[in-house]
């Protein structure tokens, strides 16, 4: 029996031409889904010189919404003034799931809302990790509850963006799906071995970098400079690591606020020919940099997942990083060496990194293959499937969620999302003392405003727009 | 009886070499249908001829009668005296004139009557295609077969919606023409216009635009 195929409408407020890795991401999965036959259309802001409907490779369609040409200020928060456009969108693209991407964007729950008045699947994907504690977080935890009290599932990045996510937004654990992110890893190759017996050792066999006992060993850093991204732990632990290991460069590309603190840690301890600093580094240079070191080291106080470091891991790179968050699931252990985030720990965490690499003990030239079997994106792209064909009912229920997932009404008041109003409301309505009523007189608003399109505008007068050609969908990788 | 339709499209083919598109909202012409638009018409013709007189008495109010004895100013007297004789239109127009301070007045008859001026019931728009020589828009702008890049359908957003539309790209403009810019009619029948324009303009069999790049490369429509 040939798979069903869906047509997706990724929703999200960043997009290129922004660069980022969220906007990395909705294109490298649209455009596996799109090889594995489905039809994507991406939904989007527009941007200063990208507005109206265009096609990107592989035929993904983007449309870039205007909204200052409907408001004449830009920053207008459109809760309900997008729904007209999205529906027409919807309906012309025969859309039969939304698909939002990062808590960040208001496009997205917008979307995800307007999805579910208009009876459509609706997924969410989680791309970061968030605190409790200050005002900030807990208004946008609010948000972010509104928003997934009626998504019919959620895809997480690791499994700590889950729990995090679960507790964030009190979901049922059993909705929430993870699916880490993934390289191109063509993208990310090595440099070329040197030829056996150009080396003046005849070493058996051949390290990737072979490290001389007086080369210089190379360290490199590639993060935005914010408080979030560790650079505070990094100005702190440089200097250290420079006096246990004289023969060590540093090569740190990135810009941001704390930059300036990096500048006056190299001038006050005068490092300037020790620690280069390279500024921003464009997407596509980053593996030439990456290649000029031999350890990446990556002090983060925070990431949900952390695609850079695979990303250096396929470059053939050791990796030091801190134990936070998603990290630690995302590397095998013979890839990384692990440190609390604390000045000591980092320190010492690199010094071990230098002496095995030193002694030659760690095969790195074998990363790269072992990423490339690990991480890409037509294996995102299947698993991402499986999820729609869980909450399309293409699926069972058991096999999707799990045989041993309790009974028939406990299930269905949680998990099976149905679309009747007032299991909507009831849903909502749990949000929250204030917030909950609020949250509903929001979803009644939102209906009646659909009631009033499908009057105004009715549906069959609408056209059906022209799909792109489709992919005929690969034939033998079923369930694994 | 509705006195519109959604917009349909017309082919005329007089010769091989020609084809006339036209897009309009004129539903067939019953008997019924031509006695209401015949009598819309009648009502216009009124209204308008009333807003002359307004304006005409209101300029015959400011100006001091004609005193001199020529031919024009007598024959302007004549018709002075018969428009403000007491008819029903010519109380209306003085009482309006008494309760309404003419400088409000006149520019609201003007605007009026530009309006029914302008106002029609039906909207028609057409292209003309002449194969060798070029197209022409019911805008009245014609564009020759050399500077024409292409002809292509596109998306674009307008206010709230998504709308197909059908242009022709012209070569040296930054913009492109769209055809049928007020009716923009629905993506069925701009795809039948652009195949038409499409085998008319380059010989494009029916293979054409079937797949195998024939004549010319479409360049961001979409390709069937």
């Amino acid at each position: 029996m040939p798979r069903r195929t869906y047509n997706i409408a990724m929703v999200c407020d960043f997009f290129f031409p922004q660069p980022g890795g969220v906007e990395s991401h909705i294109y490298q999965l649209a455009s596996k889904l799109i090889d594995r036959g489905h039809k994507v259309i991406v939904i989007t802001h527009a941007y200063e010189d990208r507005k109206g409907i265009r096609y990107l490779t592989n035929g993904i369609k983007v449309f870039h919404v205007p909204f200052a040409i409907i408001y004449r200020s830009a920053t207008f928060p459109t809760v309900f003034s997008f729904f007209p456009l999205f529906r027409n969108i919807i309906i012309r693209e025969r859309i039969e799931i939304v698909h939002g991407h990062a808590s960040f964007s208001s496009l997205c729950q917008e979307a995800i809302l307007h999805a579910r008045t208009m009876g459509l699947r609706t997924v969410y994907t989680d791309h970061s990790l968030f605190g409790f504690a200050d005002a900030a977080s807990i208004l946008n935890n609010k948000l972010l509850k509104f928003t997934l009290s009626d998504v019919d599932h959620v895809i997480c990045v690791s499994h700590t963006c889950k729990e995090n996510t679960v507790l964030r937004a009190a979901l049922d654990p059993l909705m929430v799906s993870v699916i880490p992110n993934a390289v191109v890893s063509e993208n990310f190759k090595p440099l070329p071995r040197p030829e056996p017996n150009s080396s003046i050792f005849n070493q058996h066999p051949l390290p990737a970098h072979p490290l001389g006992p007086n080369d210089t060993l190379t360290i490199v850093v590639i993060s935005r400079l914010f408080y979030n991204k560790g650079t505070d732990l990094l100005t702190a632990a440089i200097p250290r690591i420079l006096e246990n290991h004289p023969n060590t460069r540093f090569i740190i590309a990135g810009s941001g606020p704390k930059a300036i603190d990096l500048e006056q840690m190299i001038e006050q301890n005068v490092l300037q020919d020790k620690v280069e600093m390279l500024g921003p580094v464009r997407h596509e240079n980053v593996r030439d940099v990456m290649v000029r070191g031999h350890i990446y080291l990556h002090p983060s106080l925070t990431e949900a997942f952390g695609t850079v470091i695979v990303e250096a891991a396929s470059c053939g790179l050791y990796v030091v990083c801190t134990a936070v968050g998603g990290i630690p699931e995302v590397l095998p252990s013979h890839m990384t060496v692990f440190a609390q985030p604390e000045e000591n720990d980092l320190v010492a965490a690199t010094g071990r990194a230098i002496a095995a690499l030193r002694a030659n003990k760690v095969r790195t030239e074998k990363f790269h293959e072992q990423v490339k079997a690990m991480y890409s994106w037509t294996n995102v792209a299947k698993r991402t499937e499986r999820v729609y064909r869980g909450i399309s009912g293409d699926l069972t229920n058991n096999e999707f969620y799990g045989y041993d997932v309790g009974n028939e009404g406990h299930w269905s008041a949680t998990r099976g999302r149905n679309f009747a109003l007032i299991d909507r409301l009831k849903r909502y309505y749990g949000c929250g003392v204030w917030a909950g009523k609020l949250f509903c007189l929001c979803v009644v608003i939102d209906y009646l405003i659909f009631v009033f399109l499908e009057w105004f505008w009715p549906r069959d007068q609408i056209d059906f727009a022209r799909d792109w050609p489709r992919k005929r969908p690969p034939e033998s990788d079923d369930e694994e | 009886m509705r006195l519109t339709t959604t917009p349909y499209l017309r082919i005329r083919r007089p010769s091989p070499t020609t084809a006339e598109f036209t897009v309009s909202t004129l539903p067939p012409l019953t008997p019924s249908l031509r006695m209401l638009l015949l009598s819309i018409t009648l009502l216009r013709t009124v209204l308008s001829l009333q807003l002359v007189l307004i304006l005409y008495t209101l300029w015959a109010s400011r100006s001091s009668p004609p005193s001199s004895s020529s031919p024009l100013s007598l024959l302007l007297a004549h018709l002075h005296h018969a428009l403000t004789s007491p008819s029903p239109p010519a109380r209306l127009a003085s009482y309006l004139l008494a309760h309404i301070p003419g400088y409000a007045l006149a520019p609201a008859c003007a605007g009026a009557l530009y309006a029914l001026a302008r106002a029609r019931v039906h909207d028609a728009e057409s292209l003309l295609v002449l194969r060798g020589l070029g197209v022409q828009t019911s805008g009245g702008r014609f564009i020759p077969t050399g500077k024409i890049r292409d002809v292509l359908v596109n998306e674009a957003f307008r206010g709230f919606e998504v709308r197909t539309y059908l242009v022709v790209v012209v070569d040296g403009e930054d913009d492109v023409v769209v055809v049928f810019p007020r009716l923009l009619p629905g993506a069925r029948i701009v795809e039948r216009v652009w195949r038409g324009v499409r085998e008319c303009l380059y010989e494009e069999g029916k293979r054409g635009w079937e797949g195998e790049g024939g004549g010319r490369g479409i360049e961001g429509g979409w390709r069937c």
